[in-house]
């Protein structure tokens, strides 16, 4: 069966001036890099790009946070080359758990070519020089932004997710030394009563994303904006989870093998948004998350809407699998 | 426990011995240039407010207890100190189950934060005089009632809903308005969604801090109905503060006068009411419209 090639370099090399700035610096332009290359780089930019003592700062909290599953740990966001609430948070965990034998993958939406994937992505390559992909199954560190992978992730492997608003609580208490007080308590009823009301108002659960999680049976947890479809993936998963949230300065982590269960009711029990009669449009999955897209007409004709996957490189390696080929645009007609 | 002690009451539900409440750091003269004696319940010296001073009283099974004083007397003090929302400096407050009196009584001000919010979720409701300190104005009303039995561990929507429509008839209130926003609620529907509210966890002690202050003389009366119904059918314990001795007069068996936060009269409430003692006691009568 034809596997996709796991390591994809998706940047050309002639893009990147910082190389070019390090051949003219060492003397040499050669191709292959040279051993002083390395020390040059260095100096230019940090492995990694942020400095030491700020990586050992979110290490030292992603420990905290490894060791307290769904605790709120605060740590002190640095500044980035990105705007806060572009990723910065997920950037900062990334940027201090990589090694240059890591391979990355970054996505965004479950898309590996979005605009904010592919900025992240060329960042943390110029800085690190280490190896893309897209292949989530190969990829050592995997950085997202509102999704889960498709493919289980294993033991192996790290997920940091971006986060824009870390708190859950945040919709039923704007105050953070409050909210604070009641994650110490296990306070939680003003988010039961808002799930309530969200019962009360539509008939059934409508909380579509950011779905309340309670881990370990201890804290109430933001799945950030993940749809509802994601959050049985985090249970007892194999995977580490970080979330990072910069804006907001704070680290939250699930372990592997941690009890992650939604809330719900007995009476509205928790169900994901999936709907089997659907089915991409490009592999034919209906076991898949999908998104809705405006496909325009030909020859402006009118368009329609379609269903695709929503997880890019899951979409394009199904097609592979089963046909060998790669997608074709998909027709208004 | 300390001697000082109001009434001899074998069967109180709850307790206070000595409760002091002060903002600010306190010196060495605070306790002796302070208090009714000294018309005053700030330190010259460091400026701290002795909120309140030396509280003791009992509260009886089924027993309602007034608090009334002028403001600034401490009133409310004591009754976020009942409530267990503020610390107390000094002083010891204490609980014991309706029917238990042969058990050791358990010291609420020793309790850590966890146990605090759970003794304060099953065992007291609280009336505020302004709904929107008890209510949530963002929930709906079925929502702001269900809060305390979800509190409780209760994961059945329609069996929240029952118990909610239930209280809401107790209290007189249409249960077809369940859903309804509070902003579109009267001022006495209000003070009754609070009293539904505070009802739902089948409290052991309620507190109502000035419950008809700022409603009109037809819809005081209703509230104050419906709460000596509850009264008379619950058997509830109630501690009633209020400036208004009116109020006082139709809940209170017993009543404490609290003057710069100090005790300065207690007994029966028509005993104070008739013939009042300390000439502070004998102005708040005399002052009555």
């Amino acid at each position: 069966m034809l596997q996709p090639d796991p390591v994809e370099q998706l940047e050309p090399d002639e893009g990147f001036r910082l190389d070019a700035l390090i051949g003219q610096l060492s003397g040499s332009e050669n191709e292959e890099p040279a051993p002083e290359q390395a020390q040059i780089r260095e100096t230019l930019y940090n492995f990694g790009f942020i400095d030491e003592d700020s990586k050992r700062e979110v290490r030292r909290k992603t420990l905290k946070a490894v060791a307290i599953p769904g605790h709120l740990v605060p740590f002190a966001s640095r500044d980035l080359p990105v705007a806060k609430g572009w990723g910065t948070g997920g950037l900062q965990l990334t940027f201090s758990i990589i090694k240059p034998d890591d391979l990355l993958k970054v996505i965004d939406q479950g898309d590996d070519d979005s605009v904010n994937a592919v900025n992240l992505r060329r960042l943390i390559q110029r800085t690190t020089g280490v190896p893309i992909t897209t292949d989530t199954t190969a990829a050592s560190i995997v950085q997202t932004r509102h999704r889960v992978p498709e493919e289980p992730l294993h033991e192996d492997q790290i997920l940091v997710l971006q986060v824009p608003m870390a708190d859950p609580l945040r919709w039923v208490q704007p105050y953070i030394e409050r909210s604070t007080e009641m994650h110490a308590e296990m306070d939680y009823a003003p988010i039961w009563v808002y799930m309530y009301e969200s019962v009360v108002h539509s008939g059934d659960m409508d909380i579509s994303s950011q779905y309340p999680v309670m881990v370990e049976g201890r804290y109430l947890m933001d799945t950030t904006p993940c749809p509802r479809y994601d959050a049985p993936s985090l249970h007892m998963s194999e995977t580490l989870y970080l979330y990072g949230a910069g804006r907001e300065k704070r680290i939250y982590a699930i372990p592997p093998y941690t009890r992650v269960e939604p809330l719900e009711f007995e009476d509205f029990p928790f169900r994901t948004e999936h709907k089997p009669e659907q089915s991409c449009e490009k592999c034919g999955n209906s076991n898949t998350y999908l998104t809705r897209h405006y496909i325009e007409g030909k020859h402006g004709g009118e368009g329609r809407w379609a269903f695709f996957c929503s997880d890019t490189s899951y979409c394009q390696k199904q097609i592979l699998i089963k046909t060998g080929k790669k997608a074709e645009k998909v027709s208004g007609e | 426990m300390s001697d000082n002690k109001i009434v001899q009451n074998k069967k109180w539900v709850l307790r206070a011995d000595n409760l002091t409440r002060r903002y600010g750091s306190g010196c060495a003269y605070c306790s002796t240039i302070t208090g009714p004696d000294h018309d005053t319940n700030q330190c010259q010296i460091c400026n701290t407010v002795i909120a309140c001073s030396g509280i003791s009283f009992e509260l009886g099974e089924g027993e309602t207890l007034g608090i009334v004083g002028e403001s600034g007397s401490g009133k409310s003090t004591v009754m976020q100190l009942v409530n267990l929302s503020v610390p107390a400096d000094e002083g010891e407050l204490w609980y014991r189950q309706s029917g238990e009196y042969d058990k050791e009584p358990l010291n609420l001000l020793t309790l850590d934060k966890f146990k605090r919010r759970t003794f304060r979720n099953q065992q007291l409701g609280i009336v505020h005089q302004r709904p929107e300190l008890g209510l949530n104005m963002n929930f709906t009303v079925g929502g702001n009632v269900a809060e305390k039995l979800l509190m409780a561990g209760w994961r059945n929507v329609g069996n929240i809903r029952q118990r909610a429509s239930q209280l809401m008839e107790l209290t007189e209130l249409p249960p077809t308005r369940l859903d309804d926003d509070p902003h579109t609620f009267s001022g006495g529907m209000l003070q009754r969604v609070q009293i539904s509210k505070a009802l739902s966890s089948n409290p052991s002690v309620l507190l109502l801090d000035e419950v008809t202050t700022g409603l009109d003389l037809s819809v005081q009366a209703r509230v104050l109905d419906l709460i000596k119904r509850l009264q008379w059918e619950l058997k509830i314990a109630m501690l009633v503060v209020s400036h208004d001795l009116g109020v006082i007069k139709q809940l209170a068996t017993r009543t404490l006068v609290l003057k710069n936060g100090q005790i300065v009269e207690h007994g029966l409430t028509d005993q104070i009411l008739e013939d009042p003692q300390h000439p502070y006691t004998q102005l708040l009568v005399s002052s009555t419209l």
